[in-house]
């Protein structure tokens, strides 16, 4: 489970994330909702660490992570997975060193047990007859499944995902979210998904998270959320003439 | 003034972060020989054809300012030596080295700061400033020595080629010149400048492109950034240092 608690964040002065506190709970995939720029991405990053925050409290279990050293935070990275908004994936290495990277950092693993594993991890995200592609010479989906692989590698306990689908077409969105719900149960991690895509909240939203200039304004599962009546929820679920069309029919 | 203490702190900070033990010795092992290759080995080309013209010109000007019966003509191998030795090899090296490879450090962090791949090296528990500047600084600092050798031999051989084709200076005298009164201290002297320079070029330049904030513009403007800060601390260092060394 990781919990954040009355966390606050500003950039130049002005706030961006206000007392925010929210709980994800394991097994599930949790997701993030709101605008652009509402503070998803922030609030994703502060989590994990890669933006310090100014007060608050952020736990993973029972460790308080914001707390921790370098070292510290290192060991609870380990456990931790994540799939960036453009991949992330490095340039210079081919798709199979990308996702062998992780292992040749911190495990003794020979070779061949890395090959295997990252042979594993490519067919789970079904990447074949990739490995010596370089990152440049993917597609945007199959880059997406190629950073899914890496976030993987190392059997993550929790997996953070930045707007997985910005970017694919339909198709392959809905591919990349069956992907993520897949692996979350398969593995019982404890998944926090980024998006403004009200498909993928229809999807695997297991627990939904609305957040608004900074604010948590709603919080509930996707059978919830086409029913609330949180006034700026309804009019970001409902912001394209196809969902106002179904609501209308749904009255 | 404020800003510019905020930034000589931060890049203090850096190295200090870039100076951590490192995760995995093997991995880095690899790293600094690709950066040998990629930063070192690859500019030879450029060095070698940049000395060899700066040694035949400091000849020939050296040449035609010593026209005069009661200088000795071997004193123009002398002074191109000296030249090339002291100053041109290992400053006008480091200059053109802040031009190639600053800007391709601060352009090449850059990038993976804006495309979030250093964050993806920090999210999996790897110090980021060790991983991708202490190769680069340990490999320079091997590298760049050889390189500053390089030129030195190739500025000297260019002189005596453009002396010798055009008739100012016989190939004897310009080897008798190169020989006269030599001091094996310019040469420590000239390697003392080159790892001195090396380091300003990689951790300056690393530090630019380390801190990018924005889009590709911004990533423009760190690598110009770069060579110009860069070059500007070269030329303060080589006051600094000959006066130390020299004095």
């Amino acid at each position: 489970m990781i919990k954040a608690q009355n966390i606050d964040l500003s950039f130049n002065g002005k706030k961006v994330l206000d007392n925010v506190s929210v709980t994800f709970e394991p097994g599930k995939t949790n997701l993030i909702i709101g605008r652009s720029g509402s503070g998803k991405t922030v609030l994703l990053k502060s989590i994990v660490g890669l933006h310090n925050i100014e007060s608050g409290e952020i736990w993973f279990e029972d460790i308080l992570f914001n707390k921790l050293d370098f070292a510290g935070k290192t060991e609870i990275r380990k456990k931790m997975g994540m799939l960036f908004q453009g991949s992330a994936l490095f340039d210079s290495l081919t798709t199979e060193q990308n996702v062998r990277f992780p292992l040749d950092m911190f495990t003794g693993m020979s070779l061949e047990e890395k090959t295997e594993r990252v042979n594993f991890c490519l067919n789970r995200v079904n990447i074949t007859n990739s490995n010596k592609l370089y990152p440049a010479e993917l597609s945007g989906g199959m880059k997406k499944r190629v950073a899914i692989a890496r976030a993987i590698a190392l059997n993550p306990k929790y997996l953070f995902c930045d707007e997985p689908n910005s970017g694919l077409d339909p198709l392959t969105a809905i591919l990349i979210d069956e992907l993520i719900r897949e692996i979350t149960e398969e593995y019982q991690m404890t998944t926090v998904v980024n998006t403004h895509d009200m498909n993928s909240v229809m999807e695997i939203g297991e627990k939904i998270v609305f957040i608004n200039e900074g604010i948590i304004c709603w919080e509930g599962s996707k059978n919830e959320i086409l029913n609330s009546d949180c006034k700026i929820l309804n009019d970001f679920v409902f912001a394209n003439s196809l969902a106002k069309q179904l609501r209308k029919s749904h009255e | 003034m404020i800003r510019f203490l905020n930034q000589f702190g931060k890049y203090f900070l850096l190295l200090g972060k870039v100076f951590s033990k490192p995760e995995k010795t093997i991995i880095y092992y690899k790293q600094t020989m690709s950066e040998m290759v990629y930063l070192g080995f690859n500019s030879v080309g450029i060095i070698t054809i940049i000395s060899f013209f700066m040694g035949a010109v400091i000849t020939l000007q050296t040449a035609y300012n010593t026209e005069n019966p009661i200088y000795p003509t071997y004193l123009i191998g002398l002074g191109c030596r000296d030249s090339i030795i002291l100053e041109f090899s290992s400053t006008i090296t480091a200059l053109i080295l802040a031009g190639k490879v600053g800007s391709n450090i601060a352009s090449e962090i850059g990038t993976m700061r804006i495309t979030e791949q250093i964050d993806a090296l920090e999210m999996m528990g790897i110090n980021s400033a060790t991983y991708l500047i202490l190769p680069k600084i340990i490999a320079t600092l091997i590298f760049n020595p050889l390189l500053t050798l390089i030129s030195i031999i190739v500025g000297i051989v260019g002189g005596g080629i453009a002396g010798t084709l055009t008739g100012v200076i016989t190939p004897e005298d310009f080897i008798y010149g190169i020989q006269y009164a030599f001091i094996p201290y310019y040469i420590t002297y000239s390697m003392i400048k080159t790892l001195f320079f090396a380091f300003i070029i990689t951790t300056v330049s690393s530090f630019q492109g380390y801190y990018v904030n924005g889009g590709s513009l911004e990533v423009g403007r760190a690598s110009t950034r770069a060579v110009v800060y860069s070059s500007v601390l070269i030329l303060l260092f080589n006051v600094i240092l000959t006066q130390l060394l020299l004095s």
